[in-house]
């Protein structure tokens, strides 16, 4: 018993050695890809700030995300030597596991709770940060911020070419294949919200302030206006087109990521996990369709539908909100009932057991449900880089 | 003769019956498992394997795991164990005072009693930020976090339980105390401290599993990602729930343990007590 | 005797509650001295009631005092629901330990198992049964409150003298007029105590599980305004209330304890003035209630 227990063991690590050296091939291949589309998209990069130089505010050049990659190592350095990393652990510290492993660093993170008060008494002296809400609180001073203004600096993930894409819509497979037309119709009417809140994103803090929001409407419009550039920035800051595309190079980047640092001890699922491709957890041919449609010939199989966010209602969302207020469903023939996240439930869970029918989560969640024996597919990306970043006060780190 | 026979039958009887008080339940935990492994249970509540998995399969991941697993068991433990501790010595003090003291006592013993009525969710945070200078290492300082917040509840279960353990005393015994014209000083040694036995293990009775539930939900709570409660959350948040069921597997463990450690104590002292 | 003007129960409490507000402000003092944002950690009293007063909307269109209250009015009625589903499953199981021994012995380890499931594992099982979060909260309300109930109840029935059953005996009464006439009443006061203990319980419960989803309710205001998404004094408004509602649910059940039983009530009459402590159940109104013997076990 014990010796086949052995054998099985020995044989499953040997699976998984081989795995594991596979995806190693796989993303080696991948990054130096990477390397030569950076090279090129910071070309065009470098053209498209030449020609916005007169300042338009979703095209500014890469300073404005973050500092420079050798002051970003001195000081990972030495807050990962003081034990002083935060991260909220709960699936969002991949990337920074990545950037560690960059550096050559051991991947021990401190917990961040929900707050920023560590932060705030230096007993988490880099932390973890999403520019469009907790950087807010860092740095204006309104209800429940700290008020730092532009003395801090961040480090930024998509700089460090360790970002992982966060919010999308997923629905369960079996959703999409019953119900294509309201999948279609769902995303349609989504993403013409989302295109609006991009194109005015302090008018679409408005509304999900109205929409019994959590957040202080400061907050929400400062939110609002970092989730729009999220959304129409791509990782190496340029202009996104479509609201919803899903980048092949990004979300490989993520997948890869996600299959090197996300640990599961069920030695079944990560062997699923290692075996994902894209193909498994995307599927873009609604998108597709719904790109194409005039909007109006969609026929619903099922009306009545939910979206479960990933968190609290807040602007990281607007573009659903704004879609319910504008009537942009109603005009598609869809009832839609916005469900607020930040439970225990997750949304992966929620989605999964027909809960609700779509939700928003992010991909390495996505892959990591998948990998567990759930069967969701992303349907659309919406943010198009990574919005985490490490936050620090240059005092600490002289 | 008849009655030393009816005795033996009786004491038969006895063995019979606790024979059953074992049997019984394992059975039906056989039975439970079988359904479980069968996947009847699964159909049973309309959901999948994939919510609740097998039972092999958790054992299989436990297996995978198990020093990670017990690493965590540990520090549930050990959080859940300290807190009990000093709440209830902190409680017995409380009750202490109260039984010495009467009339300050009483208010004491009802505002402890109040803070059992504080949800855990609220206690957590802020014993997080109140202990955010006792040291630099965010493992030591989320420990003492996790341990106040189950020293809390524990006093309140220990105290008002003691407190009755210390006043409510037998008449004839408070008599006999009287005549004999003894000091309050013997009354508190010979009398009150023995009586609030048995009231300590009522109190522990609750208290045990209610230390490590609280601890368990601390450690969702706490700065440092470690703990049974830490595991389950995370893994559940991933849907990893094969996982999450060696670590909800876990946590039952823990409580069942200690709950069965604690009976045994009682039985011992009960012996010596004549409980 | 020397009279000592904390010989009525209020004054001491009262003595104690000044004390602690003393102790949180000199608290207060300290932080706000030492900390640069003394909200988060322990902010004055006087602060928290302006909080509550305050008229500034802090949520949507709401104040603060609003959010507390119109997230309460969920929360609390899925307590009450899930309570009152618990206590009558708590109460059916208890009879049904009594009837059978077996039974007893079959399940009672069970019950005690479930208590120390963790909720947030329980939930997703719960919810892919019921498919629905509402009704899961409410039955994972009641999980956790039919405990104490059942323990209780099980142990009054046990408690019963014998003397009754044998006068039952020569009656010849039927199995059903023993647990009509005996059994029930004389279990009253168990299922009272085991009441008051499931009612903060319930409470806590339903808090707890309020965060499963972020629709609304008590627990769900309080992780926002803790993750700073909201003030964050409507954390420590919420706070109090939890513990205030969670006191006055014992008392609430004290006072029905007291309508439904008319003997207790002379009891009570006749005892106070002058024959303090005679009867034991004086003695657990005396102690809030939070004192029976059987497992009560605070649930997460």
């Amino acid at each position: 018993m014990k010796k086949r227990n052995l054998k099985a063991v020995s044989m499953m690590m040997a699976v998984c050695m081989a795995a594991g050296g596979l995806a190693a091939c796989g993303s080696s291949s991948s990054s130096s890809k990477t390397e030569e589309t950076t090279a090129a998209t910071e070309a065009a990069a470098a053209e498209s700030t030449a020609e916005t130089s007169a300042g338009s505010d979703a095209s500014s050049s890469d300073s404005e995300w973050g500092v420079p990659t050798e002051e970003a190592e001195r000081v990972l350095k030495a807050a990962a030597a003081a034990g002083q990393v935060g991260n909220w652990g709960n699936g969002n510290q991949y990337e920074l596991l990545a950037l560690l492993t960059k550096y050559g660093l051991p991947t021990d993170y401190v917990t961040e709770d929900f707050t920023m008060d560590a932060f705030d008494d230096d007993s988490i002296t880099l932390a973890s940060a999403m520019t469009y809400n907790e950087m807010g609180l860092v740095k204006n001073d309104y209800d429940g911020g700290y008020g730092y203004g532009d003395s801090v600096k961040t480090i930024d993930m998509n700089d460090e070419g360790v970002g992982m894409l966060e919010d999308n819509i997923i629905t369960s497979k079996k959703f999409a294949e019953e119900n294509p037309q309201t999948v279609q119709a769902f995303l349609y009417a989504s993403l013409k919200g989302w295109a609006d809140a991009v194109a005015d994103p302090e008018g679409a803090a408005q509304i999900v302030y109205e929409a019994g929001s959590s957040v202080s409407q400061d907050h929400q419009k400062y939110m609002a206006s970092e989730v729009a550039k999220l959304t129409a920035t791509d990782m190496n800051g340029d202009t996104v087109d479509q609201v919803g595309t899903m980048d092949e190079t990004a979300m490989q980047q993520t997948l890869d990521l996600a299959k090197k640092y996300i640990a599961l001890d069920d030695a079944t699922a990560q062997k699923k996990l290692q075996s994902l491709t894209l193909d498994d957890i995307r599927d873009t041919s609604f998108f597709d369709a719904a790109m194409k449609a005039d909007g109006k010939s969609f026929k619903p199989e099922k009306t009545d539908v939910s979206i479960q966010l990933k968190w609290l209602p807040q602007s990281q969302f607007m573009g659903y909100y704004v879609a319910q207020a504008k009537g942009y469903y109603k005009e598609v023939g869809l009832n839609v009932n916005i469900i607020s996240g930040g439970g225990d439930v997750a949304e992966t869970t929620a989605v999964n057991n027909g809960t609700v029918d779509f939700g928003v989560t992010w991909v390495s969640n996505l892959a990591a449900a998948d990998a567990g024996g759930m069967d969701l597919v992303e349907i659309a990306q919406i943010f198009q880089r990574s919005g985490l970043e490490l936050v620090y006060k240059p005092e600490n780190f002289q | 003769m008849t009655a030393v026979r009816s005795r033996k039958s009786k004491s038969a009887k006895n063995a019979a019956n606790a024979a059953l008080t074992i049997i019984l339940p394992v059975a039906l935990g056989v039975l439970i498992v079988a359904l479980w492994q069968g996947g009847v249970l699964q159909k049973l509540f309309g959901t999948d394997d994939y919510v609740l998995p097998e039972p092999t399969r958790i054992f299989s991941i436990f297996q995978d795991n198990s020093s990670a697993v017990w690493a965590n068991i540990k520090i549930t433990t050990s959080v859940a164990m300290l807190g009990l501790l000093f709440g209830s010595l902190l409680g017995y003090a409380a009750a202490v005072l109260g039984a010495l003291k009467p009339g300050i006592g009483a208010g004491a013993l009802a505002v402890v009693g109040a803070f059992a009525s504080v949800p855990l969710v609220a206690l957590a945070p802020v014993m997080n930020n109140l202990t955010r200078d006792v040291s630099r290492v965010a493992e030591t300082r989320s420990f003492v976090a996790k341990i106040l917040v189950v020293m809390l509840i524990a006093a309140a279960d220990m105290g008002l339980n003691a407190y009755r353990g210390l006043t409510e005393l037998p008449p004839y015994a408070v008599d006999l105390m009287k005549t004999y014209a003894a000091s309050s000083k013997t009354v508190f040694l010979k009398l009150r401290l023995p009586n609030s036995v048995p009231y300590i293990f009522t109190a522990l009775k609750v208290s045990v599993p209610a230390s490590i539930m609280t601890a368990i939900v601390s450690e969702y709570f706490a700065e440092f990602n470690g703990g049974v409660g830490r595991q389950i959350r995370e893994n559940i948040l991933l849907a990893q729930y094969s996982t999450a069921w060696v670590y909800i597997m876990a946590a039952c463990g823990i409580g069942v343990g200690t709950y069965v450690i604690l009976m045994i104590v009682r039985s011992i002292i009960a012996r010596k007590f004549h409980m | 005797m020397k009279k000592s003007i904390f010989e009525k129960k209020w004054v001491s409490v009262l003595f104690w509650i000044v004390l602690l507000i003393i102790a949180w402000e000199i608290g207060a003092f300290i932080v706000a001295a030492t900390k640069r944002t003394p909200a988060n950690i322990l902010p004055h009293l006087t602060n928290i009631i302006a909080a509550a007063f305050s008229t500034k909307q802090v949520a949507g269109k709401l104040t603060a005092s609003e959010v507390v209250f119109t997230s309460a009015g969920a929360t609390l009625f899925r307590a009450l629901v899930g309570f009152v589903l618990g206590a009558v499953v708590g109460y059916v199981l208890a009879l049904l330990m009594k009837l059978s021994g077996i039974v007893e012995k079959l399940i009672f380890p069970y019950l005690m198992l479930i208590q120390l499931i963790p909720v947030i594992g329980l939930a997703p099982i719960i919810l892919s049964i019921t498919g629905d979060i509402n009704i899961s909260r409410v039955i994972i309300s009641a999980i956790l409150s039919f405990f104490p109930v059942a323990t209780n109840v099980l142990e009054g029935m046990k408690a019963v003298p014998k003397d009754n059953y044998d006068l039952m005996y020569t009656y010849a009464a039927p199995k059903w007029m023993i647990f009509s006439k005996v059994l029930i009443p004389s279990s009253k006061p168990y299922l009272f105590t085991g009441l008051k203990t499931g009612a903060p319980m319930a409470i806590t419960a339903s808090i707890l599980v309020d965060t499963l989803q972020g629709d609304g309710g008590l627990g769900c205001m309080l992780s926002q305004s803790l993750k700073h998404a909201m003030n964050i004094y409507v954390f420590w408004l919420i706070v109090f209330f939890c513990a205030i509602i969670g006191i006055l649910s014992t008392y609430v059940i004290g006072w029905i304890e007291l309508a439904v039983t008319p003997s207790l009530r002379v009891e009570r009459r006749t005892s106070r003035p002058g024959r303090p402590k005679k009867n034991k159940k004086a003695l657990i109104e005396k102690n809030g209630g939070m004192n029976n013997d059987s497992s009560q076990i605070q649930k997460v």
